[in-house]
């Protein structure tokens, strides 16, 4: 279980503080600070890329992708979706016939002989 | 000396336009002000290798800003170089968030925090303890957001008052306030067994007097 709310807040500060005072600053070495600006120095000589064109160029890049994307998704489910709109009431009429006739399953039809004369 | 440093250049800049005297002066200003900006980084970003590539670009953007004639008259050069190298540090801290397989800070990393306090602590229980505390509050700074990370450090590593640190962070005071609140109770939440462990030691060195 914490114990937080029995440590005053002014209290820790004051203690927090203490103790950044008590770390020693760490040791960076010149020999580090001198490579560092001599990259430094070669990244000023040098053309830099141009980064906002990169950017944007991404960026146009993934909205061409995605609206790509989105243009196939939307017709696959158009082709998957689509009704024969142009079937006519005679067909309509002549497949769900065909439909009622065939619906029995065949093990009965037998048993229809029986009744029939 | 490095204030006056950096105030000159800010000063002197208009009149050293495009001159190899202007290349000396801010080779002369980078060197002064280089290791503070790269200690920052480090304390912002706690990794070795990406604070020296955002302090790179801190002076490379310092650069560019300066070789532009309408900022040339800086008041407190070390102050917005200072703003400069925060903005970075919470443009890679932002990206960062995306990378997560980088979670954790490297091993040198890790060892070079846990080394920093070894230096100067007297025995070895000081300097455990040192290690400890050192190590703990780095990977607490890791867990504040990242407004109140660079708040908490521009405080207490770079000794920055209220109202500079909400010139640096572009905020209000009083939203520095609660970004340094909100740190500090976090910290308490991570912190708070050293606190206690802390303040046994001290009892014990120091018992109070009836």
């Amino acid at each position: 279980m914490k114990n937080t709310n029995r440590i005053n807040h002014d209290d820790f500060e004051k203690w927090l503080r203490g103790r950044f005072e008590s770390l020693p600053e760490p040791e960076v070495s010149p020999e580090f600070l001198a490579a560092q600006r001599r990259s430094i120095y070669r990244r000023l000589d040098s053309p830099r890329p141009n980064r906002a064109a990169l950017r944007w160029a991404l960026s146009l890049a993934m909205l061409v992708l995605m609206f790509a994307g989105g243009l196939t998704l939307e017709r696959r489910y158009k082709a998957a979706s689509a009704v024969p709109a142009t079937l006519s009431d005679d067909q309509l009429f002549s497949d769900l016939s065909a439909m009622e006739q065939t619906s029995e399953p065949k093990a009965i039809q037998p048993i229809h002989g029986l009744f029939q004369e | 000396m490095m204030g006056a440093m950096a105030d000159s250049l800010g000063a002197n800049l208009a009149a050293m336009a495009d001159t190899r005297e202007f290349e000396a002066q801010f080779g002369a200003w980078m060197a002064s002000e280089q290791r503070r900006i790269f200690l920052l980084c480090r304390r912002m970003l706690q990794d070795g290798e990406d604070a020296d590539a955002a302090t790179q670009d801190t002076f490379l953007k310092a650069w560019q800003a300066l070789k532009r004639p309408e900022s040339k008259n800086l008041d407190d050069a070390g102050k917005w170089l200072t703003r400069i190298a925060v903005n970075t540090c919470l443009d890679r801290l932002r990206s960062r968030r995306w990378q997560f397989w980088r979670k954790r800070p490297k091993a040198e990393d890790e060892s070079a925090i846990l080394n920093l306090a070894a230096a100067t602590a007297p025995n070895s229980e000081a300097q455990f303890f040192a290690r400890q505390i050192a190590h703990r509050l780095s990977r607490a700074l890791t867990r504040l957001s990242l407004r109140q990370r660079a708040a908490f450090t521009l405080r207490h590593y770079e000794d920055r008052s209220l109202t500079e640190i909400a010139e640096i962070l572009n905020l209000d005071v009083g939203t520095v306030k609660v970004h340094l609140f909100r740190a500090t109770e976090k910290l308490r939440e991570e912190l708070h067994d050293l606190y206690f462990h802390d303040r046994e030691e001290h009892e014990k060195h120091e018992p109070h007097k009836p």
